[in-house]
C-alpha cells in the first residue's frame, strides 16, 4: 500500500556527496506552501454535502504565474492559498489544470505581482541511479521549509496511487517523503528532476517522485488549454516464450514478437489489431517476446511508446496476422470507460431516490464506500472494460440502499445488487433508469429486476409519491436525484 | 430455500481434526464443567447397545490432486440398530480410509465398512467388514429399539461413555424442532434441539439420544455456550434405516427449487396474492430436478403441497411439531418415486401440478457442493494441471473464499446456468508445474477450459480424450472468456509426463 501525502518534498540534485549544497537560498522562495480547503463527496449518502477538510502541500514556480504541484494536493479544492517561504501573506490561487492520471496540477495566483522577481525552476532529466537529489517542501513537523537529501535507488514503471488505476515511470529515492512534501520539487544540479508525490506506508525513508518526462508531457498536453488524459493502446499481450506456441504461429525461436490476447472495444487498436495477432514492432521499435522494447538504451514495456504520445498522435504497428506481416497506423485516444477503475475527483455523485430505493452508478468511489460482495456486481465491474460491457451499459446501476419506510420495510436483502431491467427494459445508464422510473404514463407497478436477486423488487406506482415525501422528510433528502456529475 | 442457520457453531465434535492417534483420544466435547447432578451414571447394560467407531480420514490435496493430505482420526459413539449394524453421522465417515468398531470397554476391535451413507441427512449405517469377525464382535450386543416420536417438552437422555467404559446419561429436554442443516450448508432436515448441559467425556462425533431407553435420535453437534444440541430426529433416523437396511439406499428426494418469502405487501399485490393466502415465491428451478421436470417455473408461487397450505414465510402446520419449514413435506416425508401435488399461482391464475419426486446426486451437479467418497478428477499434461471445479476446491481459498476465490470460478458455482448444457462439469486449469513444456505459462491459472485440440471439453474424461489428437505435434487449449490459446508440444509434454511419474506423481490423471 502506497501512502500519498498532501505535503511536499524537495530534493537537491547533488552529483557528488562532496559537492557543497550551494543552492542559492532565493530559490527556496520559489517553493511555495499550498493550503487547501476541500470538500469530498459522500458516496454512501450521495444527497449529503460530503466532508469538509483541508491539507497542506508544496508547489513550485515554473513560469509566469505557473505553479506546479500534485493533483492530490488540490483535489476537490474549494479554496487554495499560496504562501512564499518566510512571508506571512496568503495569496488566493486557483487550479488551472489538473491531471489525476499522472497526479500533477498547475495553479495560478490571482495577483502575481509579488512573485514577479522570484527565480523560476528549470527542468532536468531523469536522475541517474545512485545520484543524489534534494527534496524541498513543507512536510509535517513544522511550519517552515524543509530540505532533505536522498539517493536515487530505483527507476521503475509503477502505480500512481492517487487514481489507483494508473501506472507510469516512477523514481524511488531513499529520502522519506512525508505528508506536506507532496508537489515539491526534487532538485539536482540546480534543476528540477522530479516532483515528490508519494511514500510507502510500510517502509521508512522511501520516497517516490514523478520524473520529468511525465511532467513535460503534462505541460505539453495542456498547451492547447485542455488536459486530455493519457491515451491508451487498449491491447493486452501475452509473452511468446513457449516453443510450442511459437511453432503454432510459425515463428522462429528468435525471441521476437508478442501475442495480442485482448483488444479493448472502442480503444485505439480496435479494428486494427485482433486477438491472435503477433505484434512485431511499435513505431519501428522491435517488440521482444515479453512485450518489451529498447528505448534510449533502456529495456521498457512497449506501452512506453504510447505513454510518451498524446491523444490524436499516431503509432505504427507491425504485426503478423494469418502468417502475413502487416503494418498499420493507429490513432491514439484516451479510453474514457477505463476511468471506471480510477478514483474520481471534483465530481458530484449521481443518484436516484425512488420511494426509498437508492440507485447509484457503479464506479471505484462507490465500490470503495460500499464494498460490494455480490458476485454479479463484482463481475460486471471486472469485465466492464475488458469485455466491453460499457458499450451495452455505460452505467452499471446498483440498488445501493433501501431507506426504511412503510413501503420498503419488507424489501430487505436486495441491497448491493445490480439492476438488470426495469419493467422489462434493460437499463443502460442512470439517466435511462430515471426515465424508466418516471414514464409519462405510469404502469400499475414498477418491477425492478436485479442480477442475483431471489425476487424482483415491486413498487406500486400509486404509492410512490407519498413514499417519496416521507423519505425526503425523514432522511432529509433535499433532491431526489442528481443525474449530472 | 434460503434460510438462516440459527446457532450451531458446532463446538461439539467436528472440525477440529486431531493430527494423530494419541491426540485423537482427547475429549472434543469442550463443554464447561457441568452443573452438578445433571449427568447420571447409566445402567452398565446400555454399553451393550453402543460401540465406539474409530475413523481414519484423509482428504485430498487441493493443489496436488494426485495425493492425499496427512491422515487424521475421529471417534464416535454409535448405537447398535440391528444385527451387526451401527448408526453414526455421515460426517464421521466422509473421506474415511479406515473404519473400526471398538467395544466401549476396549476389549474387542473389528474393521468396519459403510453400508449406506447420506451426507445430506448426515447419517451413516455401518457394519463389520468381515461377517465372521463381525458376528464375534457383536456377540452379546443388544440393538436399540426405536422410540415413537418424542414431543416438545419430553425428556431425552444423551448417552456418553467415558474413557474408562462407564456410561453417562445426561438428561435433557426436547426444546424445539426445526428444519435446519446440521452438517452441510443448505441441506435442511428435521432436527431436534435438545437443551442439556453435557460434560466432556470421551471425544465423539456422534452420540445416541434416548427416550425411555429407546433410541430417539443421533446427536450431531453440541453448542456448549447455549448448551443446545442438534439431534437428528427420530422420523429421519427411522426412514434412513428402513431404506439403508435393504442394501440399496435410495436417499431422500428433493424438489430442486429455490424459494423466497412473500411478506412484502407490494410483491404480494403484484403476484395477486390475497390476504388469506400464504405462498412462497420460486426464485430458481434446478435443472433436471423434480420441479423442473414437472414444469414448475421461476416466478411461480407455491401455495400448498398436497393439502398443506404454506404460509408467506414458508412454514406449514405440522400436526405434532407445529410450524415447520415446508421442505420437510418433501425431504422428510416422501420417498423417491412418490408423487405430490403442488398448488401454484402462475400469472395470478391457480395451477395444480403433479410432481414425481426424484433425487439428484450432488456429484452430478455442474459444481458439486460436496465430494465425499469421490476422489478429485484431474489431469496433469506436460505440467499443466487441470481439475474439475467443486465447492470444496473453492473453499480451499480460505475462510474468505467467497471474496477471495477467482471471480470466474465463483461465477460458475453461483450461476451454473451460464455453463449448463455446454458441459457436465467445469474443467479448469488449476495450476502449472514449471517444466520444459510450460515455459512462459507459469502464471496461468483458474482458467475454465473450453476446447482442447478443437474438441469441446465437457468433463475430465472428455479432456483426457481430447488430448489424444495433436495437430502437427501440437495440442491447443482454449478457454472460456479468454481469447488466449495455449499450445503444448506433444513430444515434449510426453517426455515431461514420463519424468513427472519418475518424480513421484503416481498417476497423471483420474477421470472416475
Amino acid at each position: 500500500m502506497k501512502l500519498w501525502l498532501p505535503l511536499f518534498a524537495l530534493i537537491l540534485p547533488i552529483a557528488q556527496a562532496q559537492e557543497s549544497p550551494s543552492a542559492p537560498s532565493d530559490i527556496y522562495k520559489s517553493v511555495v506552501r499550498i493550503e487547501v480547503a476541500n470538500q469530498t463527496s459522500d458516496y454512501a449518502t450521495p444527497w449529503n454535502s460530503g466532508r469538509f477538510g483541508g491539507g497542506i502541500g508544496t508547489g513550485f514556480l515554473i513560469g509566469k504565474n505557473k505553479f506546479l504541484t500534485n493533483a492530490h494536493v488540490v483535489s476537490n479544492a474549494e479554496r487554495v492559498l499560496v504562501t512564499i517561504h518566510g512571508s506571512p501573506e496568503k495569496y488566493p490561487a486557483k487550479v488551472e489544470f489538473i491531471a489525476h492520471d499522472c497526479d500533477l496540477a498547475l495553479l495560478s495566483v490571482e495577483d502575481f505581482h509579488d512573485f514577479e522577481k522570484l527565480p523560476v525552476f528549470d527542468f532536468g532529466n531523469v536522475p541517474a541511479l545512485e545520484s543524489q537529489v534534494r527534496v524541498i517542501g513543507y512536510p509535517i513537523g513544522g511550519e517552515r521549509l524543509s530540505v532533505t537529501r536522498g539517493v536515487v535507488s530505483r527507476i521503475d514503471f509503477s502505480t500512481y496511487s492517487h487514481s489507483r488505476a494508473d501506472s507510469h515511470l516512477i523514481v524511488q529515492i531513499d529520502a522519506a517523503i512525508n505528508p506536506g512534501n507532496s508537489g515539491g520539487p526534487v532538485v539536482q544540479d540546480g534543476k528540477v528532476v522530479g516532483v515528490a508525490f508519494q511514500g510507502l506506508r510500510q517502509a521508512d525513508n522511501t520516497g517516490y517522485i514523478i520524473p520529468t518526462p511525465i511532467v513535460r508531457r503534462f505541460l505539453k498536453d495542456i498547451e492547447d488549454g485542455r488536459y486530455d488524459n493519457y491515451a491508451e493502446l487498449g491491447v493486452t499481450e501475452f509473452p511468446l516464450h513457449n516453443p510450442a506456441m511459437r511453432k503454432a504461429f510459425n515463428l522462429p525461436n528468435d525471441g521476437r514478437g508478442v501475442l495480442v490476447t485482448d483488444v479493448t472495444p472502442t480503444g485505439s487498436a480496435d479494428g486494427i489489431l485482433k486477438p491472435g495477432d503477433i505484434l512485431l514492432a511499435i513505431d519501428g521499435n522491435a517488440v521482444d517476446s515479453a512485450g518489451m522494447i529498447t528505448l534510449e538504451g533502456e529495456n521498457v514495456n512497449m506501452q512506453e511508446i504510447v505513454e510518451r504520445k498524446f491523444a490524436g498522435d499516431k503509432v505504427s504497428l507491425r504485426f503478423i496476422r494469418a502468417g502475413k506481416t502487416e503494418e498499420t497506423e493507429a490513432v491514439l485516444k484516451p479510453l474514457p470507460p477505463s476511468r471506471m477503475y480510477a478514483i474520481q475527483y471534483e465530481k458530484k455523485p449521481r443518484y436516484i431516490v425512488f420511494a426509498g430505493l437508492v440507485f447509484q452508478p457503479l464506479d471505484t468511489n462507490l465500490f470503495a464506500t460500499a464494498k460490494f460482495e455480490d458476485i454479479n456486481v463484482r463481475r460486471l465491474y471486472a469485465d466492464y472494460v475488458p469485455k466491453g460491457i460499457f458499450q451495452k451499459r455505460p452505467d452499471v446501476v446498483i440498488l445501493t440502499r433501501i431507506e426504511s419506510d412503510p413501503l420498503t420495510t419488507m424489501m430487505d436483502g436486495v441491497q448491493g445488487l445490480a439492476v438488470d431491467k426495469i419493467n422489462g427494459v434493460e437499463v443502460r445508464d442512470l439517466k435511462h433508469a430515471y426515465e424508466l422510473l418516471h414514464p409519462s404514463t405510469p404502469p400499475g407497478f414498477f418491477v425492478i429486476e436485479l442480477f442475483g436477486a431471489d425476487r424482483p423488487v415491486v413498487v406500486p406506482a400509486n404509492q410512490i409519491e407519498a413514499a417519496n415525501k416521507r423519505v425526503q422528510l425523514n432522511y432529509d433528502i433535499d433532491q431526489l436525484s442528481n443525474l449530472e456529475e | 430455500m434460503k434460510r438462516l442457520l440459527l446457532l450451531l457453531p458446532l463446538l461439539a465434535l467436528p472440525s477440529c481434526d486431531s493430527p494423530g492417534k494419541a491426540a485423537a483420544a482427547e475429549p472434543a466435547l469442550q463443554s464447561p464443567p457441568a452443573p452438578p447432578a445433571v449427568p447420571v451414571t447409566a445402567p452398565l447394560e446400555l454399553t451393550r447397545s453402543v460401540v465406539r467407531i474409530n475413523s481414519t480420514r484423509q482428504t485430498w490435496n487441493d493443489n496436488q490432486p494426485w495425493e492425499k493430505n496427512p491422515p487424521n482420526q475421529r471417534r464416535a459413539l454409535g448405537p447398535v440398530v440391528g444385527p451387526n449394524l451401527v448408526l453414526t453421522t455421515g460426517e464421521l465417515v466422509g473421506d474415511a480410509t479406515y473404519l473400526e468398531f471398538e467395544t466401549t470397554d476396549g476389549t474387542r476391535l473389528t474393521p468396519a465398512k459403510v453400508i449406506a451413507v447420506d451426507f445430506e441427512a448426515n447419517l451413516a449405517l455401518l457394519g463389520p467388514a468381515d461377517d465372521a469377525a463381525g458376528a464375534k464382535f457383536f456377540e452379546g450386543m443388544k440393538p436399540f429399539e426405536m422410540d415413537g416420536s418424542p414431543k416438545i417438552g419430553d425428556p431425552l437422555d444423551i448417552l456418553q461413555v467415558e474413557d474408562n467404559g462407564v456410561p453417562l446419561l445426561t438428561v435433557g429436554a426436547l426444546q424445539g424442532v426445526d428444519v435446519v442443516s446440521n452438517f452441510l450448508e443448505g441441506q435442511y432436515f428435521l432436527t431436534f434441539q435438545v437443551k442439556a448441559s453435557m460434560q466432556s467425556a470421551a471425544s465423539s462425533f456422534s452420540l445416541p439420544v434416548l427416550s425411555k431407553g429407546k433410541l430417539a435420535g443421533l446427536l450431531a453437534s453440541y453448542n456448549s455456550k447455549d448448551q443446545l444440541s442438534d439431534v437428528i430426529a427420530t422420523e429421519l433416523v427411522k426412514r434412513f434405516l428402513e431404506s439403508a437396511k435393504t442394501g440399496h439406499y435410495a436417499g431422500f428426494p428433493g424438489l430442486g427449487l429455490e424459494t423466497t418469502r412473500t411478506e412484502d405487501p407490494s410483491l404480494r399485490q403484484w403476484l395477486k396474492l390475497t390476504e388469506d393466502q400464504g405462498g412462497i415465491y420460486v426464485s430458481g428451478v434446478r435443472k433436471g430436478g423434480s420441479a423442473q421436470l414437472a414444469g414448475v417455473k421461476k416466478g411461480d408461487v407455491v401455495l400448498a403441497v398436497d393439502d398443506h397450505p404454506i404460509d408467506r414465510r414458508g412454514y406449514y402446520a405440522h400436526p405434532v411439531y407445529g410450524n415447520l419449514f415446508w421442505s420437510h413435506l418433501i425431504r422428510g416425508e416422501k420417498n423417491v418415486g412418490d408423487t405430490i401435488t403442488l398448488k401454484l399461482l402462475r400469472d395470478g391464475q391457480p395451477l395444480s401440478l403433479d410432481v414425481k419426486l426424484v433425487r439428484q446426486e450432488e456429484i452430478d451437479n455442474l459444481v458439486p457442493a460436496y465430494t465425499f467418497g469421490n476422489a478429485p478428477r484431474y489431469l496433469v499434461k506436460g505440467g499443466l494441471i487441470f481439475q474439475e471445479l467443486t465447492k470444496p476446491l473453492l473453499e480451499s481459498f480460505g475462510d474468505e473464499w467467497q471474496s477471495r476465490a477467482p471471480l470466474n470460478l465463483l461465477d460458475a458455482f453461483e450461476n451454473p446456468e451460464k455453463y449448463e448444457g455446454k458441459m457436465e462439469h467445469v474443467v479448469f486449469l488449476s495450476g502449472v508445474i514449471p517444466t520444459p513444456a510450460t515455459v512462459g505459462y507459469e502464471r496461468l491459472r483458474n482458467l475454465i477450459v473450453r476446447k482442447v485440440d478443437g474438441q469441446d471439453v465437457r468433463d475430465m474424461k472428455s479432456l483426457v480424450d481430447a488430448f489424444k489428437q495433436p495437430t502437427n505435434g501440437l495440442h491447443s487449449i482454449e478457454f472460456h472468456d479468454e481469447s488466449l490459446v495455449v499450445y503444448l508440444d506433444d513430444r515434449v509434454s510426453e517426455a515431461v509426463d514420463r519424468k513427472l511419474i519418475q518424480r513421484g506423481i503416481g498417476k497423471l490423471s483420474r477421470t472416475e
